[in-house]
């Protein structure tokens, strides 16, 4: 167990896991699941390798610190995580058999998720499209995202109840999120470029004027200047693309 | 004679042009044209008031950070299209303008 390593340098949120009432947890089957399917699906990223990553969901979430584990009744197998706040995770038997959770040491609500597939060897502000559209197939296998009430922003409620075949909708609603606020996103494959609509960025807030009233629904909410979509199901961008992050 | 007579009514007719309704005036967010929009701003002094007064009311999708964006588009040729031409400003928490583009 992870006891009660680091949580006294750690904010509010921060509790130690075995004594925390609600936490922020993801079935460790469902994770797992999507590891499989990674390997399925790795010749989107053929020089990538997967791993997880927590980001905070609201402003005053408190990263330093976090700690991760399988846990189960007889299970409490403690997870590295890297300072970027990505962790590895492996395939262990007696925590399938238990139904595992993965539990970072942060209550419900604090924190998200997603899965990170990065080829080495892009430029820092690039991302590759193959590595997204797999990021997307193995967060939705992996049940990653949040819950999103039916009304927020009116066409995000869609995607929860899709797996990972959702992503290869032309304009999926997946969000990614960069490093940092975004100002714009390009498409580079060769000689053809085309600058993402603004509408595809921050969640689509530019095309719905109550977009706020939503926010603290969506698992974006902390990092809604950095979120964006792509056009993981246009067969027309090879895997190879390159999507570039200009930043404010 | 009685047919081209005819012939000259119908061409006379057809050369009536209806006068031009009044231009709709332009919504919240509309623009003529972004190129022409972006040239009259200044990256590094215009502020928010002199954006406003230049281009009307944006969409404006502000952050916690203090920054803003703010969205012109070209108004659609047709009544009945979408325009994609867009204008996207970006303001600095100083409220001044940081970055534009046109897409």
């Amino acid at each position: 167990m992870l006891a009660a390593c680091g949580a006294a340098q750690a904010a509010d949120d921060a509790v130690v896991v075995t004594a925390l009432r609600h936490p922020v947890s993801k079935s460790y089957d469902r994770m797992v699941a999507g590891m499989e399917l990674f390997e399925q699906r790795r010749h989107l990223a053929p020089g990538a390798a997967l791993r997880f990553k927590l980001l905070p969901r609201k402003r005053e979430t408190a990263m330093e610190g976090v700690e991760v584990e399988i846990a189960a009744n007889s299970v409490g197998i403690p997870l590295e995580v890297a300072p970027d706040r990505t962790f590895a995770l492996e395939r262990n038997d007696a925590a399938l058999k238990e139904k595992a959770k993965v539990v970072p040491n942060r209550k419900a609500g604090t924190m998200t998720w997603r899965a990170e597939v990065r080829t080495p060897g892009l430029p820092p502000d690039a991302r590759r499209l193959g590595d997204l559209r797999l990021e997307c197939e193995v967060g939705m296998k992996a049940g990653l995202i949040s819950d999103y009430p039916p009304s927020f922003f009116g066409w995000l409620d869609e995607l929860l109840p899709q797996g990972p075949s959702y992503c290869h909708r032309a304009e999926p609603r997946y969000l990614f999120f960069a490093e940092r606020p975004l100002f714009s996103v390009t498409l580079v494959d060769g000689a053809r470029r085309e600058v993402l609509s603004v509408d595809r960025l921050y969640a689509g807030a530019s095309r719905d004027a109550k977009w706020k009233r939503g926010l603290r629904y969506c698992d974006c909410e902390a990092l809604i200047d950095r979120a964006y979509f792509v056009p993981l199901g246009d067969a027309s961008w090879p895997d190879g693309t390159l999507v570039l992050l200009e930043y404010m | 004679m009685k047919v081209l007579f005819l012939a000259f009514l119908l061409v006379a007719g057809c050369a009536h042009v209806e006068p031009k309704p009044a231009e709709k005036p332009l919504g919240p967010g509309e623009i003529l044209s972004a190129r022409a929009a972006q040239d009259v701003l200044a990256i590094g002094s215009s502020t928010k008031a002199d954006v406003r007064a230049a281009l009307g009311q944006a969409v404006v999708v502000d952050f916690s950070s203090g920054y803003e964006v703010w969205v012109y588009r070209e108004r659609p040729k047709e009544e009945s299209t979408v325009s994609k031409t867009e204008l996207v400003l970006l303001f600095s928490p100083s409220g001044i303008l940081a970055k534009t583009r046109v897409r």
